[in-house]
């Protein structure tokens, strides 16, 4: 060890230089072979090719990269503002919104089915009653359009109440609509409505009637 | 053995045991993944390997396909880098 020692401080710069070139081409032709085997062993098992498919496919899922779209060469972030039309109360829902109206609309969850379908009573019967305002606040449902909520922002707390969590907590502040709503209405039953010949939410009547709504 | 043959031996068996030889191919391996060489010689292998068909194809094609290439294609930064490790242990292990 100790001549080697002394051949290795014996190196002047050039020679130095050199080996340290040897040494990264040495390295770098590890890197190829490495690669090469790789490749070669991809080959014979088959799975080279994998992700390839024929020109007409691969043109069509290029990736676009252009300035306004994103990587297929969609508009982004057009979605943003669309409306939906509900199918079940034929209102017009932002399309980020549309999802959790939609649960409550159809009555999915846990608490939502009564909530939804005391929210379609008291709105269909929103001209029929004025003394029902203050109630309507809360289940108002143009709060679920964008257009309503750039002019609701200050009653920002009140859309809150939209979603059926809060509503249990809101209705012990707002002492009014405790007893008023249970009472007022009988709940709209969904059946198959003889005046629209389709399903659709009616009221029971006490002198077993029934009334549609719309 | 000359002396000069010696000398690299000497300097190899040190890369080796000291185990900075791993660790310059492991920082050089990871150095081209990044900067997409890996991505260049594999799309360069699909041209060799269909001109020769799947079937026809060795190793030994292979390596002096791509070997060439593979050494043109290191970016000069990379090769900088590698080189002031290598310098940096040559002249550690030269001072002692």
């Amino acid at each position: 060890m100790k001549m080697e020692e002394m051949a290795l401080s014996s190196l002047d710069n050039s020679k130095m230089e050199g080996i340290a070139q040897d040494i990264l081409s040495e390295l770098v032709e590890d890197a190829c072979l490495g690669l090469c085997f790789e490749v070669h062993r991809a080959v014979k098992q088959g799975y080279f090719f994998l992700d390839e498919t024929d020109q007409e496919s691969m043109k069509e899922y290029e990736i676009v990269d252009q300035p306004g779209v994103d990587i297929f060469g969609q508009v982004y972030n057009q979605w943003k503002n669309k409306e939906c039309v509900c199918p079940n109360c034929s209102r017009s829902i932002a399309a980020s919104r549309f999802a959790p109206h939609l649960e409550k609309c159809l009555g999915m969850g846990r608490n939502s089915s009564r909530i939804a379908s005391r929210r379609i009573a008291s709105g269909n019967n929103t001209n029929k009653s004025e003394s029902d305002q203050e109630d309507n606040d809360d289940v108002n449902d143009n709060d679920w359009s964008y257009g309503a909520e750039k002019k609701a922002k200050k009653r920002k707390t009140d859309k809150n109440s939209n979603s059926p969590r809060r509503s249990k907590s809101l209705k012990h502040k707002n002492g009014e609509s405790t007893h008023r709503t249970p009472k007022r209405f009988p709940l709209p039953i969904i059946h198959f409505c003889l005046y629209q010949s389709r399903q659709c939410s009616c009221l029971p009547l006490p002198n077993n009637r029934i009334l549609c709504l719309r | 053995m000359s002396k000069e043959a010696q000398m690299r031996a000497a300097i190899n068996q040190k890369l080796i045991e000291m185990g900075e030889r791993e660790r310059l191919k492991e920082l050089l391996r990871a150095k081209l993944v990044e900067c997409g060489w890996r991505d260049q010689l594999k799309a360069h292998c699909k041209d060799v390997i269909r001109e020769k068909g799947l079937e026809h194809v060795t190793v030994e094609d292979l390596v002096t396909e791509i070997t060439p290439k593979g050494r043109a294609l290191v970016p000069d930064s990379v090769k900088k880098e590698l080189l002031q490790r290598i310098r940096a242990f040559l002249a550690q292990h030269s001072a002692l």
